[in-house]
């Protein structure tokens, strides 16, 4: 034993080693045991033979198959004859014929049958036809086995056993022999046509569902990507009128815009070729007012250009839906036959989504616009406010927006019963500033807090969040439901026109007006708030949450949403890809040279721009590479989303399996693995050329 | 007049860059910032774009508060000032004519951006932009498939979208050959020359200073440790500035 310091610190570190090692070992003895392993199964003979027959039929996949035409020939037989009949030898021909010897015996006795010119390797079988016509397979005693397989040389000779059938005596039997014989040409099972067939289906569900991904998943890459969040803060009076004018926005824009672009819809859907006109006339003139505004944009303040540019936007944006959806409607019903069917009806389908959505992409898009044009018009009158205004009107505007937000949250949370966490959750952290302003504004401190007041402000903000937590989770009785699986009650505090608010969500709107009035007042409106980092975390958060659930559970959710069916499958994999090419994405963007981004907010582009010709041409290549590698991983998944009824090959396969026909489940295997090392090899070759 | 008051940027991680810096520094000069790496220069440069924020002090050009400016009135102050960077900071995979344009983003419609459209207009005065400095011929060439040397003449060419009065040069030349980095001084001197734009540049050679430069500024440990004229710095005023140990390196 050494006994310096360092000996004995080397020996203690030995001592872990040999812990960690027995604790592993302990461990995955443990796990030996949880997983049922036992080797005695294996080996036992009923499940080899299982094993053996299963896999024998695997690897012998129905694929190709041959159409056979039965021939018969007969000969005669005497039971106990009293003379032994002379043994009639067929005049040679290329006839199949049989010969039985001896052509005379009693039962159980055994006789020899030689069959000649049958076809060669092919199968053949004899059957016992006594007086009464009844047709009995003779088993061969060779083999036990209904069929055997004839010489290569077309003849066979087998020995069967002459059948006991009482009273038989004396009577005249006739043996007769069935030998397959090819028709035509080798051709593909319909097994085959079926699994290719449902493997079409699975490549182009994998496809639809990988290219319906990627929009959504590219838009909120940005939004997860921490190098161009980080940096994102606007002041906090600007964010508290933006979220306070979002419902407003929602309503008027649901109302107004929403009905333009149904207007559109309508007049291009073919129920009006001259509204049509009055679209481009729309059009044209935005465009218009577009190029006049640039011309003008050194005389008119740049505020003014950003309104009327937003609502243009806005308003181009329910129009082009529209305008699109009802081109896609009028060319549905206008072309039926051929591919342009096919085409046509696609946007149809495309049509009828817009019609759909139109109310809400223009209450979405009216939020945002009215959001952003109120938090532009303000920005002046908020710089330029007193120290005490601004935390006065931070108050108001803190617990009016603390309303709103608790108050969506609650009413998400009314849907099921662990969802009701969602309220305490938000409440939790929008409270998590609190206490350390507090202390910041009584101890003072420097902009650039030390370690020590770090951690105490860390500590604190724990501390708010967790007793905020408590106090909403226990108003709300959120416990009950957890345990109970009950939602809350409907009972309503207060109703204004249709809108009904019920108590649950009164009491979450009126906590979060005293928690956003109080972070409001201590922060006023002219304190910065990290609106980046909130959109980060909250992106990631549901990116990750999205995909720790397996593709197959969505399949089961959207099974019983759309019905069984390659429909079902599309969803699920579609919306597992948007969270995982979401994060693969974002990544991406994290990775990238920040050098042309600097340079481009050097020269006074806004944040928008910045992205179009700084970030998005770094990332172009990754995308692809990415969303190949996915759409590669997708033709996987959907192999197997069939399992829980997401249509594709899978469901096929599993019919089979359920069958136990192996060989026709063999073709489907083999199906998949070309179809997957294909796949495998072309998205790796695509995805080396760029990158 | 660019005003510097007491300018101090201590970063997130307790790094203190800059030290209660003040300067003026009149319009059309040619200054060359000098000093040791670490030193502040490049701090310095990026807190007048405020593309880092200053901690303390203000930044005032031309009457306009740089450092209490809203983003909207950012962009706007930040179109007149052309920066160019050491590692150039071009979009490789872009063209050299796209790059160019990029400089002229904060004057055009953003909703043009949405369709990566520029007005003809604006690509005549990239194409001149180009010739101004030489490399016309490459302007469909990807940004990537150009020398060192063009690539910042690319980056000159981009600043010169944006018709800068002032512009901040970090390190232009850090990455280039001798006979390189005096052709791209070349061109910010001309700039400084025919158009009066105000360069602040900073080097690490002091023979380029000398040759180039109206005035220098030496930083240390982001506080000012010399400024005048660059004849002035003897050798005694070269140790202060790179420590006792330093040698004077020649670039000609």
């Amino acid at each position: 034993m050494n006994k310096t310091p360092s000996g004995s610190q080397a020996a203690l570190r030995r001592l872990i080693i040999v812990i960690g090692a027995v604790a592993a070992l302990v461990i995955f003895s443990y796990g030996w045991t949880v997983t049922d392993i036992d080797l005695a199964v294996p080996q036992q003979p009923v499940r080899q033979q299982n094993v053996g027959n299963a896999l024998r039929e695997l690897l012998s996949p129905n694929v190709f198959t041959q159409d056979y035409d039965i021939q018969t020939t007969t000969t005669q037989f005497a039971i106990d004859c009293v003379e032994d009949p002379a043994a009639a030898e067929p005049a040679a021909s290329d006839q199949p014929y049989i010969v039985v010897t001896p052509a005379c015996g009693s039962s159980g006795e055994i006789v020899t049958v030689e069959g000649y010119n049958f076809y060669p390797d092919s199968l053949a079988r004899i059957n016992w036809i006594a007086t009464d016509g009844d047709r009995r397979i003779r088993q061969t005693r060779e083999t036990n086995a209904d069929n055997f397989v004839t010489h290569d040389n077309g003849t066979f000779s087998v020995q069967i056993e002459v059948p006991r059938i009482r009273g038989s005596a004396g009577e005249i039997h006739t043996v007769e022999a069935q030998g397959a014989f090819p028709q035509g040409s080798p051709h593909i099972s319909n097994t085959t046509t079926t699994v290719l067939e449902k493997m079409v289906e699975t490549i182009f569900l994998a496809l639809i569902a990988t290219v319906i991904s990627i929009p959504p998943a590219a838009a909120l890459s940005f939004f997860a990507a921490r190098n161009l969040m980080r940096p994102v803060r606007i002041p906090l009076g600007n964010l508290l009128i933006s979220i306070v004018l979002l419902p407003i926005g929602w309503l008027v824009g649901s109302a107004l815009l929403g009905q333009l672009g149904l207007l559109a819809l309508r007049l291009t859907n073919g129920e009006g070729f001259a509204g049509t006109a009055v679209i481009f006339v729309f059009g044209f003139a935005s465009v218009a007012s577009a190029r006049r505004l640039r011309s003008s944009d050194e005389a008119s303040s740049g505020r003014l250009r950003g309104i009327v540019n937003s609502v243009i936007v806005a308003v181009a944006i329910v129009l082009i839906t529209g305008v699109l959806g009802g081109l896609g409607q009028l060319l549905d019903r206008t072309i039926n036959d051929g591919i342009l069917g096919y085409v046509a009806t696609f946007f149809g389908a495309l049509g009828d989504l817009a019609e759909l959505m139109l109310v809400a992409v223009g209450g979405l898009v009216g939020a945002f616009t009215l959001s952003s044009i109120g938090g532009t018009l303000t920005r002046d009158a908020l710089k330029h406010i007193s120290v005490a205004f601004s935390h006065i009107s931070g108050a108001v505007l803190g617990a009016l927006a603390g309303a709103i937000v608790l108050g969506v949250t609650a009413v998400v949370g009314g849907v099921a019963a662990w969802l009701g966490l969602l309220t305490p959750v938000i409440a939790a952290s929008l409270a998590a500033p609190i206490l350390p302003m507090i202390y910041r504004r009584l101890a003072g401190g420097s902009p650039i807090p030390g370690r020590s007041e770090r951690s105490v402000v860390a500590a604190l903000s724990l501390a708010g969040s967790i007793i905020v937590f408590a106090l909403t989770f226990s108003v709300l009785s959120v416990g009950r439901a957890l345990i109970e699986g009950t939602l809350p009650s409907q009972a309503a505090a207060l109703s204004i026109g249709d809108v009904i608010i019920t108590q649950y969500v009164g009491r979450a709107m009126l906590i979060g007006a005293a928690i956003g009035g109080i972070a409001g007042a201590l922060a006023g409106t002219k304190s910065n708030f990290p609106i980046g980092d909130a959109l980060y975390t909250a992106t990631r958060t549901i990116l990750n949450a999205l995909r720790s659930i397996e593709p197959l559970i969505m399949g089961i959710v959207f099974v019983i949403w759309v019905g069984i069916g390659p429909f079902a499958g599309v969803l699920a994999l579609a919306l597992h890809s948007i969270a995982s090419l979401g994060k693969l994405y974002s990544e991406q963007i994290e990775s990238i040279d920040s050098g042309p981004i600097e340079a481009l907010q050097s020269t006074g582009a806004n944040r928008l721009q910045t992205i179009v010709y700084a970030v998005v041409p770094q990332i172009i290549p990754p995308y692809i590479s990415f969303t190949m590698y996915r759409w590669d991983i997708n033709v996987r998944m959907s192999t197997i989303i069939g399992f829980v009824g997401g249509g594709g090959i899978g469901f096929l396969l599993q019919q089979q399996i359920n069958l136990l026909r192996y060989r026709d489940a063999g073709v489907a295997v083999l199906a998949i693995a070309i179809v997957v090392s294909v796949l495998d090899y072309a998205s790796a070759a695509i995805r080396e050329r760029y990158t | 007049m660019l005003v510097i008051e007491n300018l101090t940027k201590i970063y997130d991680n307790g790094f203190k860059a800059l030290d209660n810096l003040s300067l003026e520094i009149p319009d059309g000069q040619f200054v060359a910032i000098i000093g040791l790496s670490g030193s502040g220069k490049s701090t310095l440069l990026r807190c007048i774009n405020r593309l880092v924020d200053p901690t303390e002090g203000r930044i005032i050009w031309n009457g306009i508060d740089i450092t209490a400016a809203s983003d909207d009135e950012l962009r706007q102050i930040r179109r007149r000032i052309g920066m160019i960077f050491q590692q150039f900071n071009l979009v490789k995979r872009a063209s050299v004519m796209t790059n160019v344009l990029a400089g002229r983003l904060g004057y055009i419609n953003p909703l043009y951006s949405f369709v990566n459209y520029f007005p003809r207009s604006e690509r005549e005065r990239a194409i001149a932009a180009l010739q101004r400095v030489g490399i016309e011929d490459k302007a469909f060439n990807r940004a990537s498939a150009l020398s060192g040397g063009q690539q910042q003449r690319v980056g000159i060419a981009r600043m010169l979208m944006q018709e800068p009065e002032m512009m901040l040069a970090d390190e232009p030349v850090a990455s280039l050959d001798p006979a390189t980095s005096h052709s791209v001084m070349k061109y910010l001197q001309l700039l400084n020359d025919e158009d009066g734009i105000t360069i602040l540049c900073s080097l690490h050679f002091l023979s380029l200073a000398r040759a180039y430069s109206d005035r220098v500024i030496a930083l240390k440990d982001g506080k000012l440790e010399f400024d005048g004229l660059p004849q002035d710095i003897d050798d005694d005023r070269f140790r202060q500035i790179y420590g006792e140990d330093a040698v004077q390196v020649e670039i000609n």
